[in-house]
Parts: C-alpha cells; structure tokens; sequence
C-alpha cells in the first residue's frame, strides 16, 4: 500500500476530528469548570430542563439570579423528549429540575422514575395539597382551567351546563375543539375516565365527536376566532388563551377575544376540569438544594403574582394577587381528583380518542 | 498462487479511501443501527392498538401527501426551470436566481405564517370582512387540512426540482435541444420528446429531496393536524410515552424510503448519463415576444411572490409589532452559534461525502450499500436519530468514564453528551445525503472517462482525486456545502434535543414563541433563519454565475 494512498484520506479525517474535539474541548472545559466549581469554588447553578418556556419564565430566573446568586442553566424542549432524555442519561444527568405544563406528564416523569421527593415547609404552605404529587415529587407553580367557551351573540350561558351536556342533541354541529394530538385534551379525557369510568367516558367521547361543527384543527386560539367567524358556536378552551387574546397587540384578536364568553362548567357536579404546570426535581440531581430554592421561589408570591400578571394562569399560592380580568370571570369549583391520575388514565384515553374518531 | 492473490486482490480494494469510508459509515451508521434494531423487538400492546386503529389511516394520508407534493412540486419546478432556461423574458435574470429562495423559508415557519394570515383575524380575512363586508366560507379559507400542506409543501420545495433540472437544461441538455430546434421542432415538441425524457435522473434527484423532506416532516403536518407517519411515531411517542413503537414506526419509514431508493436505481439501470461532448455549451436562449412575454414574467412574479415576498413581508410586519420585547442582545448568541455549529457540520459532511462519493465511482455494489448507507438518516425524523445519538454517546461517555477520571475530569462521566459534540454528530448523520448526493451528482455528470485516463496514464486513486476529479465537480461540492449548510440552520428537532444547557439556536427560538401560540414574536429568529439561508442561496447564485463566465 503506498502511503500516499493512506495519508490523504487519514490526514482529512484527522483534520476533522480535531475541529470537532476542538468544538467539543471547549464545551468540554465549560462544563468541567462548573463540576469542579461546585467543589472548590462552590458557585451555584441549577440545571434545568424545561418544557414551560414563556418569557416571564426567563424573567422570574433573572430574578432568582439576583436574589441568591444562585445560576440558572436551561434546555427547553417537548415534555416526552426531555423524560426520554432523562431516563437515558440516568445518573449522568446534569439536570437538576424538570418543568412542564401538564399533571399528565409530570405523573409520567414520576412513573419513569427520574424524579425525587422534596420535603420544603415553604414549599408545603405556598401550594395546597391537591396541586402536589402525594410524594411531593412535583409541585404545581399555575393552574389552568379548561372551559367552554361561547358566542356572546348566539349563546346564553344558561344554555350551558356541563362537559357532559355537550353531547346532546341541541348542539349537534355547534362544537369545536383542537385535535387529539393535544395534550390538554388527552388530559380532559382522561379525568373522565377517573371520575365517571372508561365506559362512561367512551360514550362522552362519541357523542362529542358526533356534535362537532368541523374536523378538530388548529390550537386553542383558532377555536375561539372559529366561533367568531361562526364556523360554531361553543368550543373547550383553556382560560389564558382568552386572557392573552384579549391583551394581544393585533386590534382583530382582541375583538375575537371580547365577542367570546367563558363558562365554567359543571358547577353543580364534578367541577371544572383544571390542570398544572408544575416542576419536579430529579433523581439524579446534583444540586438539590438550589432547585428546591428555585420553587420555593417559583411559588412565593412575588414570582406568582407575575406569573398570573403576564400569562394569566391562575397562581397556585392562595396568597397571590388575582388580576381583574380573571377576578371578571368569577370564583368557581374545581374537579377534585388527583392530578397524577391523568398521567395514568392518558393511554386509556388516547385509546378512546383513536376508537371513537377524534382525530 | 491463490495467497498472493488475495493479498493483491486486499491490497487493490483496502486502500486508505475505502478504511475511512468504513470507518465514517460504521460511526454514522451505528445510531441508525440502533433505532432499525428495534424491529425485531417483540411487539408490546401499543403496537397492536396502533396496527388496529392508526396504521391505514396514516399509511393512506403519507401516501396522498407526498404523492400530491410530489407531483406538483414537479410540475411546477420543471416548467419554472424550463421557462427560464430555454427563454429569454422581462426579469428573466432576476427570476433565475430569485425562484430559488423559497429554500430560504423552513416551510414550518411558511405553515404559521400562512395559516395565521388566513386565519379569521389574519390580514386577508380582514381586509375582505372590513373593508367589503365579505365573510368567506371558513371551510374553504382555512389551511389546516391536507390541501393546505400540499400547497405549503409545493410553494416552498420547488426549488430543489427547480435548480437541479434548470442546472440541468442549460448545462447538460443545451446540445439536443440546439439540435432538435435545427430540425424544426417546436418548443413544445422539444419539451416533451427532448428535454424532459433527458433530465430524468435531475429531476427524480430533485423530487426525492422533496419526499424525503415531506416524509419526515413534523412541524407542518403536527401544526396541520394531518396523520401522517411522521406524526404517528410522534403520538406514539407523546401519547403512549412508548419510545419502542415510535422507534419501530420509525424504522418501518426508513424501510419504505430505502426501498424507494432502489426503486428509482432499478428505474435507472443500464443507464449512463454523462455528457458526450468534452465541453458543454450553454443554451441560447430564445427571446420571447408579445403575449408569452409578458405571461412568462407575471407567471414568475406571482410564484415568487407566494413563495417568497409575501411570507417576508408578512413576517416583518409583525417583526415590527415584536420587536421591542423581544429583540434582546441574546439572539446574537442564538446566530453565532447557529452559524457555528451549522458550518462545522457542514464541513465534515462534505469532506465525508468526497471521500464516500470518489470510492463510490466504481458502482460496486459494496460502494452502492455504503452510499447509501451514510445517506440513510435523511429518511428518519430528526427526533429518532437524535435518540439513537443520545443513547450512543451515553453509551461511550459511560465507557470512557476511566479515562475521563484518569486525565483529572472529576465529576460525574458526562463529557461528550453534554456538549455541541452530540448535537454535530447528529447533524452529520441526519444531512449526510444532502452533501453526498450533490458530490455524487457532481461525479456522475462528469463521468469516468478522465479519472479512468488519469488511472491508466498511471496516476493514484488519491493523485487522480486532487488534480482531476476534484477540480471538475468543485462546483457540485459548493452548492452541496451550501445546500446542507441552509437546512441545518432551519433544522429544529435535533437541536430541541440535542444541544447541551443554554444553547439556542434561531430555529428553537422560533419553535419555542410558535409553540406558545406566539406566532408575532416568533416572527424575529424566523427572519434571522431566512437571512442566514437568503445569503447563502445569495452566494450559490454567484458563484455559479462567476463560474459561467
């Protein structure tokens, strides 16, 4: 073999790899120093990885920073993603904190075994019970509700009474609703099925399904303008759509969000169906203690007051100030489950959504 | 003497090129590897419910989709590239170049803007509602539907179609077509007896650049609401939390793609399509007058403008309304690291391709299972690849965790996973057939005849690389460098789940904003990303006009 031959080749994919190691040393001395940091010079990071990524996040973070000196390092990525991540990295994880928008998932995290319990007082009088992991291995930091929405001109919201009435006969081709592939409505589902049993919720799911105006598209948003433009009349939505609708800075989206009224539903039975976003900190994690201070920070009141301000979800600390327009909506009942149990129904409801054509 | 045959006959097929292009393949092949493996898995419940309920429904919609775009996205960019390469018109030089920057717009981002533009409070239905009083049927308006991903699909994927075979038309074919207009053809006739039984093989390199891009695309079909296999893997995935079926769902795709490929090799066999003469010589284009002319540019324009201008003016409108709250000095960081990781990227891929592209000239079937090995990621949505990745790098760091202890990394055995190392590798992996297929176009047009001399004059394969075969296709390796360089910057599920803490890029920036529903602010890193891919697409054009002068 003449080494001409070899060299070249070789000498190019030397080249490359040495850019690549290049790149990668660099990334490499990064995170070496924040390892040996914790050790020598003890500064103090949490790691997180995030599927809750409004602005006012990265604010309350900035803020966090400035209080304690403590860094705050994000990935922001899909719920299902980062836990896959997670459960592949196992003790190698840098992660210290998992955030998501939805009971369903953070009971599936708990499931995969990538979270660990926190025992915080602070944490424990900043959010009631319900909104907690049995375990205290998620917190909830906001809670949305999922409503009815309605045509102020078409509808009276006396008309309106429960999830359940929407399958009868007086709104057949008057609903609308985003696709199955939302979470928010696998969630829905499967609280049904927690509360009324997978028969029963199978039966709802059809007579739904058969109520539609069109076939589910689009997100939340464009069911209230479908309403508005007539398409139907009542659509599910989640109530900071309607908040950020009419705050939006586009004129039209703020007409669409005051010709639209919100219901909450089931009132006199289960109550209205609310889910969580909420953190959790991981197993594995290295900086334990800077993450339980981030949520003990995240639920206090100043961060939930900005919370609610800005993204106008509702806070979970009782103490926090509730914005006017939420206050308009009024006071109202809550279902009472517990909010792991949509992690656990949401195969079983995914099921009844693939059987009962709910695309 | 049968030993020192084989000897020889080792000797002849391991030289250097063949050892690196094993060991690359081996690399890039290892996480595709793991993800096929899951095949032969036993199936569990989910896979059942999945066979049972969403399986035809989802085979049945892929199949209209990319049959659909497909077969408009030919349509239109084989007539766009004949109109401009065979006449001469208004704006014709403009148009050349300027029908190829809908490339520029990662069509997830073209599916926000449209959609929201449409939408019952978008700019069109306001207008026709406020200013006429018109309120349009919602069913027909709106584009979430299989007919709105066709178009989206069809506006902003042309292009591949369009610049191989204009390349194509005024390159290779300028000879017959000459010819054919001696005889006294008419265009027409040319057309479709001369031109378009010649550029075949461009045009099939160009729709398959589509269909794969189609086949593996979430953000459309997921915004869309469409039941697409892509989707399925998603679902599954989200929905049933079951990583297994998403990852046989995936392999099943790559099954479909890989025999697509040898469809089109078989549809091509015994066929070379080298150029005869030594020198090409461009197409005289024919001047168009009267009607035609006219017809020809506002033809242009108008496809220009759907698949271009008006998404870009759209979006920095609402740029506009954003950009105090959301322009930050950060989003310089998001463009350098874009950039950087991008061109890193890049460059192995093309060095690779090289080096695949040139052991590849013999078309053994070695060489052809090798090629097409490297170039299968392209068929994988980025998320499956990007676990392979992630479990093959957690793998290696657990492996090298010694040696990590042994040169004074304390700590936990996390190296190369939490780095930009993970996230290259998978970029490399997913767009190695961009890169390669360019060099390998770029090979195939010149043909064997100057190497097989430089070789027989008594040249090495590594001499005969550098001064010959190099030198002719530089052009296909820029244009190669420059495709893959645009879609890695627009790319989006790998760098969401591969990039190590703090790294944004401009596309998960804008994924981010779009999936809170805030499509205004997710108007500003979509514009960097059109910047980033309009100056590339820029330079393509020059470069490519220098070269013809």
């Amino acid at each position: 073999m003449n080494y001409r031959t070899l060299f070249a080749p070789l000498l190019t994919t030397v080249l490359t790899a040495g850019l690549l190691a290049g790149c990668g040393t660099d990334k490499a001395k990064e995170t070496n120093n924040t390892n040996a940091g914790n050790v020598e010079t003890k500064e103090q990071i949490v790691n997180i990885y995030s599927a809750r990524s409004y602005d006012v996040d990265k604010l309350l973070y900035e803020q966090f920073t400035k209080e304690t000196g403590i860094k705050v390092n994000i990935v922001d990525g899909k719920a299902e993603e980062l836990i896959e991540r997670l459960k592949r990295e196992g003790e190698s994880t840098e992660a210290d904190l998992f955030l998501t928008v939805d009971g369903g998932v953070l009971n599936n995290a708990k499931q995969a075994e990538i979270l660990q319990p926190v025992s915080s007082e602070t944490i424990e009088q900043n959010v009631p019970k319900q909104l907690r992991d049995s375990e205290n291995q998620w917190i909830g930091l906001s809670t949305r509700a999922r409503v009815i929405v309605y045509s102020k001109d078409r509808v009276k919201p006396e008309q309106l009474s429960t999830y359940e009435d929407l399958t009868s006969a007086a709104w057949k081709g008057k609903i609308l609703v985003r696709p199955s592939s939302s979470l928010y409505n696998q969630s829905l589902l499967s609280s049904f099925i927690e509360l009324n049993g997978p028969e029963k919720a199978e039966e709802w799911s059809k007579g739904f399904v058969a109520n539609l105006a069109r076939t589910p598209e689009g997100n939340d948003r464009d069911q209230a303008k479908a309403i508005v433009a007539g398409v139907g009349d009542v659509a599910l939505m989640n109530t900071y759509y309607v908040g950020l609708l009419m705050n939006s800075k586009d004129t039209e989206e703020v007409k669409v969000g005051e010709s639209i009224g919100v219901f909450f539903p089931n009132q006199e039975t289960t109550g209205t169906h609310i889910n969580v976003s909420g953190a959790g900190v991981t197993k594995h994690s290295k900086n334990k203690d800077n993450a339980v201070k981030l949520i003990e920070f995240l639920t206090g009141v100043e961060a939930q007051n900005m919370v609610t301000k800005e993204n106008f979800e509702f806070p979970v600390n009782a103490k926090a100030e509730i914005p006017e327009l939420l206050k308009s909506w009024g006071t109202f009942k809550t279902q009472q489950i517990d909010l792991g149990k949509l992690g656990e129904h949401n195969a079983a409801a995914l099921e009844i959504m693939n059987k009962t054509g709910w695309k | 003497m049968p030993f020192k045959n084989v000897r020889v006959q080792i000797k002849r097929k391991l030289n250097g090129w063949r050892i690196v292009s094993l060991m690359g393949a081996a690399a890039i092949l290892l996480p595709i590897l793991l993800v096929f493996l899951s095949i032969f898995d036993a199936p569990n419940d989910n896979w059942l419910q999945i066979k049972r309920y969403l399986i035809k429904d989802y085979m049945v919609q892929t199949l209209w989709l990319t049959l659909l775009t497909g077969l408009l996205t030919t349509f239109l960019g084989v007539s766009l590239a004949w109109l401009v390469a065979v006449f001469d018109f208004p704006g014709k030089r403009f148009f050349r170049w300027a029908l190829v920057l809908p490339l520029a717009i990662p069509p997830y981002i073209a599916a926000y803007t449209y959609s929201t533009m449409f939408s019952y409070t978008g700019i069109i239905q306001k207008t026709l509602r406020n200013q006429w009083g018109i309120l349009p049927n919602q069913d027909w308006i709106t584009l979430s539907s299989m007919r709105g991903a066709v178009i989206i699909f069809t506006l902003f994927l042309f292009p591949y179609v369009y610049l191989i075979t204009r390349a194509y038309f005024e390159k290779q074919s300028a000879s017959y077509i000459e010819n054919a207009r001696l005889l006294g053809r008419r265009p027409i006739s040319i057309f479709l007896r001369v031109a378009l039984p010649l550029s075949r093989p461009a045009i099939a390199g160009g729709v398959s650049l589509v269909v794969f891009e189609v086949l593996s695309d979430y953000g459309v079909t997921n915004y869309f609401g469409l039941h697409t296999i892509s989707t399925a893997i998603f679902q599954t995935w989200f929905g049933m939390y079951d990583v297994e079926s998403a990852m046989r769902l995936a392999a099943w795709l790559m099954m479909i793609v890989v025999g697509l490929f040898i469809l089109e090799r078989f549809l091509r066999s015994h066929r070379a399509y080298s150029s005869t003469t030594s020198k090409s010589k461009p197409l005289t284009p024919r001047r168009l007058n009267g009607l035609p002319k006219w017809s020809a540019s506002i033809v242009c324009f108008s496809i220009w403008s759907f698949s271009f201008l008006i998404p870009l003016v759209q979006l920095m409108v609402w740029a506009s309304w954003t950009f105090e709250t959301v322009w930050k000095a950060d989003f310089f960081s998001y463009l350098t690291r874009t950039l950087y990781v991008a061109a890193l990227s890049t460059c192995i891929i093309m060095v690779f391709s090289l080096i695949v592209g040139a052991v590849n000239r013999s078309r053994s079937t070695f060489s052809y299972m090798l090629s097409k090995g490297i170039t299968a990621g392209y068929s994988v949505p980025g998320a499956i690849i990007a676990i392979g990745v992630l479990s093959l790098f957690l793998q290696l760091d657990r492996g090298l965790s010694s040696v990590y202890h042994g040169i004074g990394f304390g700590g936990t055995p996390v190296v190369l996973s939490l780095t930009a190392v993970m996230l290259v590798s998978g970029y490399v992996i997913r767009f190695m057939a961009t890169g390669y297929n360019a060099v390998d176009t770029g090979f195939e047009r010149v043909g064997r005849k100057y190497s097989e001399a430089s070789r027989i004059l008594g040249m090495g394969m590594t001499r005969t690389f550098f001064r010959i075969d190099f030198p002719l296709i530089k052009g296909a390796v820029i244009s190669g460098f420059i495709l893959t360089f645009v879609e890695i910057c627009k790319e989006l599920p790998l760098a969401l789940l591969l990039r190590p803490f703090n790294f944004d890029t401009l596309a998960t920036k804008t994924y981010q904003y779009a999936s809170n529903e805030q499509i205004y602010e997710a108007s500003i890193p979509s514009l960097l990303i059109i910047g980033i891919s309009f100056t590339s697409v820029y330079i393509l054009q020059y470069l490519d006009r220098s070269e013809k002068r």
